[in-house]
């Protein structure tokens, strides 16, 4: 299942594999719940939904503070527990040369923990920032996820 | 190292812009000219009229009736959007199948023109430049270069990948140092040859900044710029470069914009992604 830009998806089959492409600055977000074998992958763009509420509502995908949300809901939804989910974040890579302004990786980032942190989540892996992109893939059977950077071979994690 | 003349005799191998597309592109610049003049000129050409057709009637445009001539859609969609439609199927068997050097998978490279000619459409629009076609071509062929320069670049990626990574270079600058060549120099040496404007020239050659240090950056460059790193941004058919691209405060500050103005861009090109990759699939 290919998880596109400002897209989400979340599965309890078996077969399936979650896989989202080309992560830039945007960022995303892996959640897997090994217990009934809930996998979820969001692929967001931008930090805050406040820029544009409409947009925010019709794609909530699009944003982390709308997405996040979505992401877990839609795990629950399949029986996944919060306290059992094992979390992955990459993506959040930034041009040279930026030097803070329009950094959207990190600003991105910051989102991420930012609304993880207010709700205890923790982080068990994280792979952000540089200048590379990265591509992630997520198995529901066994809860594995592999990250690969262009130019580079898949790693698993 | 690998020789240079032979690089540039590759340009050879390219397959030329049609020369419907220089002859349309006159026609738009010209303020004297007609759409029937326009529908004529495309008409005479039977695979681009089909082609075109195909792309009105695509999802992109999401028209709620058929467009079956080229007067019809010169007349519906208005002569802009036509003569950017021709100039993207002119372009695309160029940039299609670029894979290797750049690790990319088949079309990437053609996703990333045309989403970066789509997105400096937009902030052209934004500041008030409206249908610029040169503005659109040189979004679109910008990176050109690639295209020929991707056989070397697999030869010398090991080489390229360190200077990135160990020296703090930006791919095309590591292009340079190991290859001789960049693809953006490259690039504007195509667009020489195909007999484009000499604005046009330079912009392929500086969209990434400083390559001629004593370049004038024109809102057009600054444009472009925008759209490129907003595209590798994006990851819109991103490949082994990355972001390892060079941002420009300069040419930042001149566009004016603010990191909201930025955030706003982005989230209106996300909204119409999924269909600009129709648009991508279809021409």
């Amino acid at each position: 299942m290919v998880v596109g830009v400002s897209d989400m998806k979340v599965s309890n089959d078996l077969e399936s594999v979650l896989i989202t492409y080309s992560l830039g600055s945007c960022i995303g977000i892996a959640v897997y719940d090994p217990v009934v074998k809930v996998g979820g992958l969001l692929h967001f763009m931008l930090p805050e939904s406040e820029l544009d509420p409409v947009k925010a509502q019709h794609n909530p995908c699009m944003f982390a503070d709308t997405g996040i949300p979505l992401l877990y809901k839609s795990a629950y939804m399949l029986g996944a527990k919060k306290q059992r989910m094992r979390v992955i974040v990459v993506g959040g890579a930034k041009i040279i040369d930026q030097k803070g302004f329009f950094n959207i990786g990190k600003r991105n980032h910051m989102a991420v923990r930012k609304i993880f942190w207010k709700n205890n989540v923790v982080i068990d892996y994280e792979d952000v920032g540089g200048n590379v992109n990265r591509t992630i893939r997520l198995e529901t059977c066994s809860g594995q996820a592999w990250v690969k950077v262009s130019g580079k071979s898949e790693i698993k994690i | 190292m690998i020789d240079l003349k032979v690089i540039i005799g590759n340009i050879g191998k390219l397959k030329p812009l049609p020369q419907v597309a220089n002859r349309i592109m006159e026609l738009a610049a010209d303020p004297k000219s007609s759409l029937a003049e326009l529908s004529e000129v495309i008409s005479y050409d039977q695979a681009l009229t089909a082609n075109l057709l195909r792309v009105c009637n695509s999802t992109y445009f999401g028209l709620s009736r058929q467009i079956e001539s080229i007067h019809q859609a010169v007349l519906i969609l208005g002569m802009d959007q036509v003569v950017d439609l021709i100039l993207l199927s002119g372009a695309a068997e160029n940039l299609k199948n670029v894979e290797k050097g750049y690790d990319l998978s088949k079309g990437d490279l053609w996703r990333y023109s045309v989403a970066s000619a789509i997105l400096a459409r937009d902030i052209a629009e934004r500041k008030g430049i409206r249908n610029n076609h040169m503005i659109f071509t040189a979004a679109l062929l910008k990176d050109i270069g690639k295209a020929v320069l991707a056989d070397c670049v697999a030869e010398s990626f090991e080489q390229i990948n360190r200077l990135v990574t160990e020296q703090g270079m930006s791919f095309r600058e590591a292009e340079k140092q190991a290859i001789g060549i960049d693809h953006a120099e490259l690039g504007a040496m195509i667009a020489l040859k195909w007999k484009f404007s000499p604005k046009m020239v330079a912009i392929i050659k500086n969209h990434h900044p400083a390559v001629d240090a004593s370049y004038d950056y024109d809102l057009e460059t600054c444009i472009i710029h925008l759209a490129d790193i907003l595209c590798m941004t994006m990851g819109i058919g991103v490949g082994a470069d990355g972001l390892a691209y060079r941002f420009n405060q300069e040419m930042m500050a001149k566009l004016g914009f603010s990191e909201r103005n930025l955030f706003e861009i982005i989230a209106a090109f996300g909204e119409k992604l999924q269909q600009v990759e129709e648009l991508i699939s279809l021409s």
